[in-house]
């Protein structure tokens, strides 16, 4: 029996008081904002390799997700959820070490940036080919359904690109067949790399593909962080129920490259001036401070504390070793005595 | 203050290098951590470059316009030491580098070229056939390595392979067919001799003889004391032939005549079940009666097998007196490293044409042989080797 | 009491199923249906809630294999035909096959690969995939050849943590028979010597064994004694065995159903040309299917591949040499 350890305990955040879920969940947003920042400063001053991909834009869809989700549950990230890793118990450690190549990170090395997770904690490491990480949370789900287990749902993200793929078809139309507890995030953030949604598909709103596939569809405001939470953490609960598979479609705007070696200078000038393009971590804050839930100190001082979580992730990361080529084991197979002796 | 390099970033996975547009610092300028210090162009954006932590601008390298590969130094900012070790920089001079997440990737330091490696076989000569009678396989080839065979040891052996190749079942067969026959073992010498031989007659090698009259030297020889024997006359005679013209002693080596730097001539001496070959050096120097003493010593040595090293080695032609077995005739194979072997048979009385006398009258006769590598000798110049020797032999009191 | 090479197939599953609750079976008709080729009739029954039919997905099929293996279970996927596992290579090359590497979870699935050709089957339904998983580290790849084999074998690939590629061969499905299934097998990794011989070594594997050995039992009479390696698995390829194999004989000859271009053929003659050099009497030499689709007709597809005829006729070359 593969044995499970959790290295990092995650907050609980199921919290009646909408006050605190939203500082919460604010503060993780501060937190992916600003070391996602510091991602693509250091990639910029060359210290990292490979590529950095942000999400910025995405943060209150994705936060949304991550508190909603708890201890126990499956959680596949993809490349724009630091907000939901961090959120779902991630540590701003793993991910930095992961960045900059650490041989201490989860992936040692092996694999980089937004390609990393510790499984047995509950949150897989994806692959790059997009869809992919849908039948294989479904596979957690599914093996649970067979164990007995309830009570836990399985969560993934995907853009609006990715739900062209063949994996998104299957995976979702698996898990509606086996009804499992799966609550798919799609980012409509209307880019897929450089290509529009325009080019993508031609159905008039991604979540009608709920109805194809027999399952519940919601739709939400990217950009604003109440309203995310309350659908999002609403689709949770109903798959928890047993409702089978939930597709959350958000729409919003992608305020970054594709990849921080991307300068976007294709998206359309009109949808950046439009409500869409707006900052949710802006409008959060804003709505903090209107809702005097908090005042501009006291956002500075989370800034400040976010700040000084990520330096010192750097720091400690860039002091460690990078994997050694001499001493790395280049052995693929967890059954050592099946590796072919005969290859180099 | 330390300085540590601006690096050139990777801006994209198949990106190897990027244009710079525009500078926004100059040197002497205070600039904070991750403040941009220039943009730079791909094909894919326009990108900035920041500098990594606080400092001041204590060099730029780079031109506006100009293009410059990932990893390159774009410049230097000079820095405080617990920033420089913070950025993990161990060495405080410029272009230092480090193994850990602070080094840049793809990085390009001091301009080290990397050394291609250079093969040591310029591609091997493939056979034009491989099969056939003359091919050995890579199992054959292993067999003979560990029995210490060569392909002269299988020439008693018929091959059953393509083209009457021997294949590795003829091979084992012959083996266990010899085993049971008489076996005795060979000495080394016997085994040396058979390696020299060998490797001799992978050459093309040719024979011509002169009879010529020995009578002359037998006199000569009657009145000397002490006798010098009749192959160290031979001998002489070829070392003299030799030095007015070496080139019959020359060895081909690829397009080019290596001429012999000294004519040391050794001559055979049968020893056990061998033979060993002592050398007389700078024959063509030194007088036949000067020779006489030497040669009997190296002729007693020889045959108790107490040559020293000096005493052997290094001679460009070497003289048999196969005579002493009674033999006319015979075509011996000249050591590996030369082109000739000068010949000697047993003389005889035989009826010789006196045109003065218009009778036959008795001669002493005896066959001297030149046997050659034909790379380099032909039938004519081997000739008139044998006819210059035969000129001196006729008058034996000048050699 | 004979046993097809089918059924043991369908017993190890059963026993595979009974001794460990982590098990189950996942493909398409695989539940009541018993399978497209029966490999699995009535363990649905048997075993209720443990069998379960999958839709025409096969990246989903996969990929849900992995995650439910990452939570413990034991999943044995039936991709109905080899050919269709192209479908979710991607999740099998790039998912299944990296996760240990990656992240130091192992992946304990089975992918079972009705392999091979029949007649009649054409281009979609014969393939010989071996090779194109063999590439991919992280995978173990199985090619039984006798009943005894795709029993004891099978059971060994549930048991084993990494992703395992079970090719199992559709023509040996009802063809070959046993008289019992094995108590005690060869551990994977080692290959065969199933038959010892003298002359030349031929190495194969799978449905080319027993075309192998046929064509070996003709070339007797003429005086001629083959030895044949049945490699049982090609990933890891027990290279020791041929090689020593190849020291006895001196002349190899290298057999495969599948296609020329770098397959299984190719990794033995280029293993004994490294390892074994001075063990070769003549140039190593392999026969492969033709390189073209595998066709429809009999007539075209019985000369496509490999036969006891045309081995033989590859081994008297190599003799003469």
């Amino acid at each position: 029996m593969v044995q499970k350890t959790i290295t990092s305990p995650i907050k609980a955040v199921k919290t009646d008081n909408k006050q605190d879920a939203y500082i919460k969940a604010f503060r993780w947003m501060l937190l992916a904002r600003i070391s996602e920042e510091k991602y693509a400063s250091l990639y910029r001053g060359g210290k990292i390799f490979g590529g950095v991909f942000v999400g910025k834009g995405q943060e209150a869809l994705s936060v949304s997700l991550g508190v909603s989700l708890r201890k126990g549950d499956v959680f596949a990230p993809l490349i724009r959820d630091q907000a939901a890793r961090l959120a779902f118990g991630e540590t701003l450690l793993d991910a930095t070490r992961t960045y900059l190549g650490s041989r201490l990170g989860p992936m040692r090395g092996r694999d980089g940036n937004v390609h990393r997770g510790r499984p047995l904690d509950g949150y897989l490491p994806m692959i790059s080919h997009l869809g992919a990480m849908i039948p294989a949370v479904s596979g957690v789900l599914f093996a649970r359904k067979l164990q007995g287990t309830t009570g836990t749902v399985g969560a993934t993200c995907i853009g609006d690109g990715g739900t062209s793929t063949g994996a998104f078809h299957e995976g979702l139309n698996l898990a509606a067949v086996e009804k499992l507890p799966l609550v798919l995030v799609v980012a409509n953030n209307q880019y897929a790399y450089s290509t529009p949604t325009s080019k993508q598909f031609v159905c008039a709103d991604l979540v009608d593909k709920a109805i194809g596939y027999g399952v519940a569809g919601h739709s939400v405001d990217g950009t604003d962080l109440a309203a995310c939470l309350e659908v999002v953490g609403n689709a949770v609960e109903q798959a928890r129920q047993g409702h089978g598979p939930q597709l959350v479609v958000a729409s919003i705007l992608r305020l970054a490259g594709h990849g921080e070696h991307d300068d976007a200078h294709y998206i359309d000038e009109r949808l950046k001036q439009s409500s869409m393009g707006q900052d949710c971590l802006k409008l959060a804050e804003n709505f903090l401070l209107e809702q005097a839930w908090a005042n501009s100190t006291d956002i500075e001082l989370w800034r400040n504390d976010a700040m000084q979580q990520i330096e010192e992730a750097v720091a400690i990361a860039q002091r460690e070793p990078a994997p050694d080529p001499d001493t790395e084991d280049w052995c693929a197979l967890a059954t050592r005595h099946l590796s072919d002796g005969f290859i180099e | 203050m330390p300085l540590i390099p601006i690096i050139m970033p990777q801006l994209g996975e198949s990106i190897a290098e990027a244009t710079v547009v525009s500078i926004s610092v100059k040197v002497g300028d205070q600039v904070q951590a991750d403040q941009d210090v220039m943009e730079v162009e791909t094909n894919k954006a326009v990108m900035g470059v920041t500098s990594p932590c606080p400092g001041h601008i204590k060099e730029l390298l780079v031109e506006v316009q100009q293009s410059y590969a990932v990893g390159a130094i774009l410049g230097y900012l000079d820095v405080s030491v617990e920033d420089a070790t913070r950025m993990g920089f161990d060495e405080l001079a410029p272009a230092a580098n480090t193994e850990n997440g602070g080094s840049a990737p793809h990085q390009q330091t001091a301009p080290t070229s990397k050394k291609a490696v250079q093969p040591t076989v310029g591609g091997l000569p493939v056979p034009a056939h491989a099969t056939g009678a003359g091919y050995m396989s890579p199992r054959m080839k292993a067999r003979m390595h560990d029995l210490g065979l060569s392909a002269a040891d299988l020439s008693g052996v018929a091959g059953s392979g393509a083209a009457g190749r021997v294949t590795i079942e003829d091979f084992e067969k012959f083996l266990a067919q010899l085993e049971q026959q008489k076996i005795t073992p060979a000495s080394s010498m016997r085994v040396a001799v058979a390696d020299s031989m060998r490797r001799s007659w992978s050459r093309p090698l040719a024979t011509v003889a002169l009879p010529v009259n020995i009578d002359p030297l037998l006199t000569h020889r009657k009145a000397t004391d002490p006798k010098p024997g009749p192959a160290l006359y031979a001998l002489r005679a070829l070392a003299i032939a030799l030095g007015e013209n070496s080139a019959p002693a020359g060895r081909l080596i690829g397009g080019r005549i290596v001429h012999p730097p000294a004519i040391d001539v050794g001559f055979a001496v049968e020893a056990e079940d061998g033979v060993l070959v002592p050398v007389l050096r700078n024959v063509d120097k030194v007088k036949l009666k000067d020779l006489t003493v030497r040669y009997n010593e190296l002729v007693d040595l020889a045959r108790q097998r107490r040559l020293p090293p000096s005493a052997t080695g290094g001679s460009i032609a070497t003289v048999t007196n196969f005579g002493t077995f009674g033999l006319t005739w015979a075509t011996p194979i000249p050591l590996p490293e030369q082109t000739l072997v000068l010949g000697m048979g047993a003389g005889r009385i035989v009826p010789s044409w006196d045109k003065n006398l218009k009778q036959f009258v008795p001669v002493t006769e005896a066959n001297l042989t030149v046997s050659f590598d034909h790379r380099v000798l032909d039938g004519g110049g081997a000739g008139r080797l044998l006819a210059r020797i035969a000129a001196l032999l006729a008058v034996p009191g000048d050699l | 009491m004979s046993i097809t090479y089918l059924e043991a197939i369908r017993e190890a599953q059963a026993k595979a199923l009974a001794d460990d609750p982590r098990v189950y079976i996942y493909g398409q008709d695989v539940g009541d249906f018993g399978g497209a080729f029966k490999a699995t009739k009535n363990l649905a029954k048997e075993f209720p809630g443990r069998v379960i039919d999958a839709p025409i997905s096969e990246d989903a099929i996969i990929g849900s294999a992995i995650g439910a293996a990452i939570e413990g279970m034991r999943p044995i996927i039936e991709m109905q035909y080899a050919d269709f596992s192209t479908a979710g290579f991607n999740q099998i090359v790039n998912h299944a096959a990296t996760l240990h590497w990656r992240t130091q979870v192992p992946c304990p699935i089975t992918i079972r690969l009705p392999s091979g050709g029949t007649a009649g089957s054409g281009p979609f339904h014969s393939q010989s995939m071996e090779a194109l998983y063999a590439t991919y580290p992280g995978l173990i790849v199985m090619t039984p050849a006798t009943v005894e084999d795709a029993y004891s074998m099978l059971l060994e690939a549930v048991a084993i943590d990494d992703p395992v590629i079970f090719c199992e061969h559709k023509y040996l499905y009802y063809h070959l028979k046993a008289e019992s299934l094995p108590t005690e097998a060869m551990p994977t990794g080692k290959a065969r010597i199933a038959r010892a011989g003298r002359d030349v070594t031929i190495v194969a594997y799978s449905a080319m064994v027993h075309e192998a050995l046929a064509m070996a039992e003709e070339l007797a009479t003429e005086g001629t004694e083959v030895e044949v390696v049945d490699l049982r698995s090609i990933k890891p390829l027990d290279t020791d065995t041929v090689l020593a194999s190849v020291a006895r004989t001196g002349r190899l000859l290298a057999v495969g159903e599948a296609w020329p271009w770098g397959g299984v053929t190719a990794e033995v003659v280029a293993r004994v040309a490294t390892e074994g050099f001075a063990l070769l009497d003549a140039p190593p030499q392999r026969l492969n299917a033709k390189d073209t689709p595998v066709p429809f007709h009999p007539n075209l597809w019985g000369t496509h591949r490999p036969t006891a005829r045309s081995i033989a006729a590859a081994v008297r070359k190599l003799l003469s040499y």
